[in-house]
């Protein structure tokens, strides 16, 4: 495979959005309920963007720029869509898991993963929702070994449960820590072992 | 290429040799975090029969510094210091990520003077990267020398660096937009200068370490990654390279200019050894130093006039909401970071993608089957920044 | 000094002989290798060709803190670590001095406000006798902590008594 063209600044922009094209068809067609997400602001912000925005902000509609991905809609099914990812569509190496709490009084946390091909070259985005009173998805290291740190550092700072994971133990923080410090509703330790925090 | 057949005596991953009047006992040895050769706070819990490995562990967080809750505390330009620290060895190559994240959501493309003076300083940034790695690397082994060697070079480069934008090892130079500023009088000459003075000091390095006898003892046939185990765990950089896997990220996903530079890709070959090994991942290091060099040359030679910024971008930054991931090749393996905007001048989320965390993740698992000396040449060829493994 | 420590009155024997052991201690320091953060890239640095710590007589720098008089923290000490750097320092054998390199080992530094996990501040645990500024130092400000560092032992009353107004309070471990 030829190297992918250089069409911005910070890399290739328009393989990747055919890539999760191409991802998104075959995942549906082999009756993963996936759904395509792409940005619908252009890649290159045009003159006076920020006033555009301003209006679309108070008219309710939803512009974004960036990366295209992959949402899934059931979480139960991650397991199968890496093996699929890895086997079907040449996705080797999973680059990274992890999550992200939007706001804090958002009942969901995204749960999101990103694949790379080191045969075609593409990236890929998946994004699966968890929501926060139930907090628990699959463990996918059984599919991608690469995923054990991740899952174990998405794991304490998000709280969230990744069933089956081989090894469930902190990773970056003291095992005795409280709480799961990415949350947006995180409130600071006041004091660790007697030492004040503040 | 010559290739050394493995000595007999060598033990493969997995195998054990049994002498019978030596009765030995499982120990478990906790080296670190406070450790000369573990290259900071990285602390290794090793159960060890005898001298033989049978199980190591890894234990990570001395180092935890919060990067990712504080990226969505402050304004997007006030992040730009906290990327310095992470990898504080090559810290303009991840404030080039981060930039060029948050570029690709703000949708602007930097001028091209800008993207010259951006590869030109990374890769520069890259070699001083590479003899940090080469120096402690001899430390470990036990060679005292290389770590001057490295270090009288380092400080050539880290003038190059404090003519342009005044710190050592923090710079925050590469910022959204552009750089902070252009390169002053004299510099591109510098560069120029260091570049003819490095040419002639590599093949000293080469002929006291690499060639080395003793340091192909030590490294050669040790802590083998197959290359399937390397491409499973989320290898990346050098470590994968040297696995014999031919992939980069400036080649294959070309950003910045470099899909106009000529250069090699360096693949662990088993110079001394098997694909794979410790003196491969040092290999692959030590060459790419010259072909960053070569890197540069091209850089200073193209260099364009005109503009080293954008102009639209100010010191409050609004990107679009939206969500983008930009990876990049850093001396480590790909550095990448997830950025998530609502549209407001605090990000949502600042994830950092690590290349030393996803490299050491393996480590534990090539260890058992390899003598215990062995293991601080396998931690010593990951080339890990605890500052980055734990951020 | 065990048994000799601070028993005797100031007379010229006894100012000699601290003058003595004072050179000695400050013209031989041992530091710890002890690097924690990006501050450890600048004590390498100083430990380098360029800047060259030898010339002060602090270049041995010793892997146990068994052997070691001077703890160098460079770098930002957080709670997982902090329990390790207190132990260390119970281990150095007296005297032993603290140098805390860097914003970070100071107070906490950049990671002051949201670091949820960064101690403010290595003082918090042990004492630390001289403070470099800096994020991280240069090589030179380190240096410099030294030689204040150096007139601070030549100060030091070793066989004499100190006068009370020169007893140092002791400061608080938390």
């Amino acid at each position: 495979m030829p190297a992918l063209q250089r069409d911005t600044g910070w890399g290739p922009m328009q393989a990747y959005f055919e890539a999760a094209r191409a991802a998104h068809a075959a995942l549906s067609q082999a009756g993963f309920p996936v759904e395509l997400h792409q940005p619908n602001l252009p890649v290159f912000a045009a003159e006076g963007e920020a006033k555009e925005l301003a209006a679309a902000h108070k008219e309710g509609k939803h512009l974004w720029r960036g990366d295209a991905y992959v949402q899934l809609a059931d979480r139960g099914r991650i397991v199968g869509l890496c093996r699929f990812l890895r086997d079907q569509l040449a996705y080797q190496q999973i680059i990274d898991v992890t999550a992200v709490d939007h706001a804090a009084e958002d009942k969901e946390l995204w749960g999101m993963y990103a694949f790379l091909s080191l045969t075609t070259k593409l990236r890929l985005s998946v994004k699966t929702m968890i929501p926060k009173d139930d907090c628990r998805i699959d463990s996918i290291v059984p599919v991608y070994p690469g995923a054990n740190w991740h899952e174990r550092e998405t794991a304490e700072f998000y709280g969230i449960t990744y069933t089956g994971h081989p090894d469930p133990r902190h990773m970056l923080l003291p095992d005795d820590w409280v709480g799961n410090p990415l949350r947006k509703d995180y409130k600071f330790p006041e004091e660790y072992h007697g030492i004040s925090c503040v | 290429m010559e290739r050394a057949a493995p000595s007999p005596g060598l033990l493969q991953p997995g195998q054990r040799e049994i002498e019978l009047d030596v009765r030995t006992q499982d120990v478990e040895i906790n080296m670190g975090p406070q450790h000369p050769s573990t290259h900071g706070v990285l602390r290794v819990l090793i159960r060890a029969d005898g001298e033989i490995v049978t199980a190591a562990q890894s234990h990570l967080g001395y180092l935890h510094r919060c990067a990712e809750k504080i990226g969505e505390n402050v304004d997007w330009l006030q992040y730009l210091p906290y990327t310095d620290r992470y990898d504080y060895l090559a810290a303009m190559n991840n404030n080039l990520g981060y930039s060029l994240a948050v570029e690709k959501l703000l949708g602007i493309e930097v001028p091209p003077r800008g993207q010259y003076l951006r590869t030109l300083i990374v890769e520069l940034n890259r070699i001083a990267s590479h003899l940090i790695a080469f120096g402690t690397y001899g430390l470990d082994i036990g060679a005292f020398t290389p770590f001057f060697y490295a270090f009288r070079e380092r400080e050539l480069l880290l003038d190059i660096f404090e003519k342009i934008c005044g710190a050592r090892l923090t710079y925050s130079f590469i910022r959204p937009g552009g750089v902070f500023n252009d390169a002053p009088p004299g510099w591109l000459q510098h560069v120029e200068d260091f570049c003819r003075q490095f040419e002639k000091k590599w093949p000293e390095y080469w002929d006291l370490l690499v060639e080395n006898k003793i340091f192909i003892e030590r490294t050669a046939n040790v802590g083998i990654i197959p290359r399937d185990l390397a491409i499973a765990w989320g290898c990346t950089g050098p470590m994968l390279r040297g696995s014999g896997v031919d992939w980069d990220l400036r080649r294959d996903q070309p950003y910045l200019v470099y899909d106009r530079l000529e250069f090699k890709v360096i693949t662990g070959v088993g110079y001394r050894g098997t694909v794979g090994d410790c003196f491969d991942r040092n290999y692959v290091r030590m060459l790419e130093m010259v072909e960053s060099l070569k890197m540069v040359r091209q850089c200073l030679d193209q260099m364009p006039e005109g503009e080293v910024s954008h102009p639209d971008v100010g010191l409050i930054i609004r990107p679009a909401p939206g969500e983008a991931y930009v990876g990049i090749e850093n001396p480590r393996g790909e550095l990448g970071h997830y950025v998530v905007s609502d549209g407001s001048k605090i990000a949502r989320r600042v994830r950092v993608r690590a290349p030393s965390f996803c490299n050491l993740s393996l480590v534990e698992h090539i260890m058992p089957g390899t003598m215990l000396a062995d293991a601080v040449a396998i931690i010593g060829a990951t080339d890990i920044v605890i500052g980055e493994t734990d951020r | 000094m065990g048994a000799l420590s601070q028993k005797f009155e100031d007379n010229v024997l006894t100012t000699k002989v601290d003058w003595l052991l004072n050179w000695a201690r400050l013209s031989s320091i041992w530091p710890m290798t002890f690097g924690l953060a990006c501050c450890a890239i600048e004590m390498m640095a100083v430990g380098g060709p360029r800047f060259d710590i030898d010339r002060f007589g602090a270049g041995a720098f010793r892997a146990t803190p068994r052997q070691a008089d001077l703890m160098i923290v460079a770098g930002t000490v957080n709670f997982k670590m902090g329990e390790r750097v207190k132990r260390l320092y119970d281990q150095m054998p007296n005297p032993k001095y603290v140098i805390a390199m860097g914003a970070c080992a100071t107070g906490g530094g950049p990671y002051y406000k949201f670091g949820y996990t960064v101690m403010k501040g290595v003082d918090r645990i042990v004492p630390v006798d001289v403070y470099v500024a800096g994020c991280p130092p240069r090589p030179e400000a380190l240096l410099e902590g030294l030689m204040l560092l150096q007139q601070k032992i030549r100060r030091q009353k070793v066989v004499r008594v100190p006068k009370v107004a020169e007893i140092p309070s002791t400061p608080s471990i938390a």
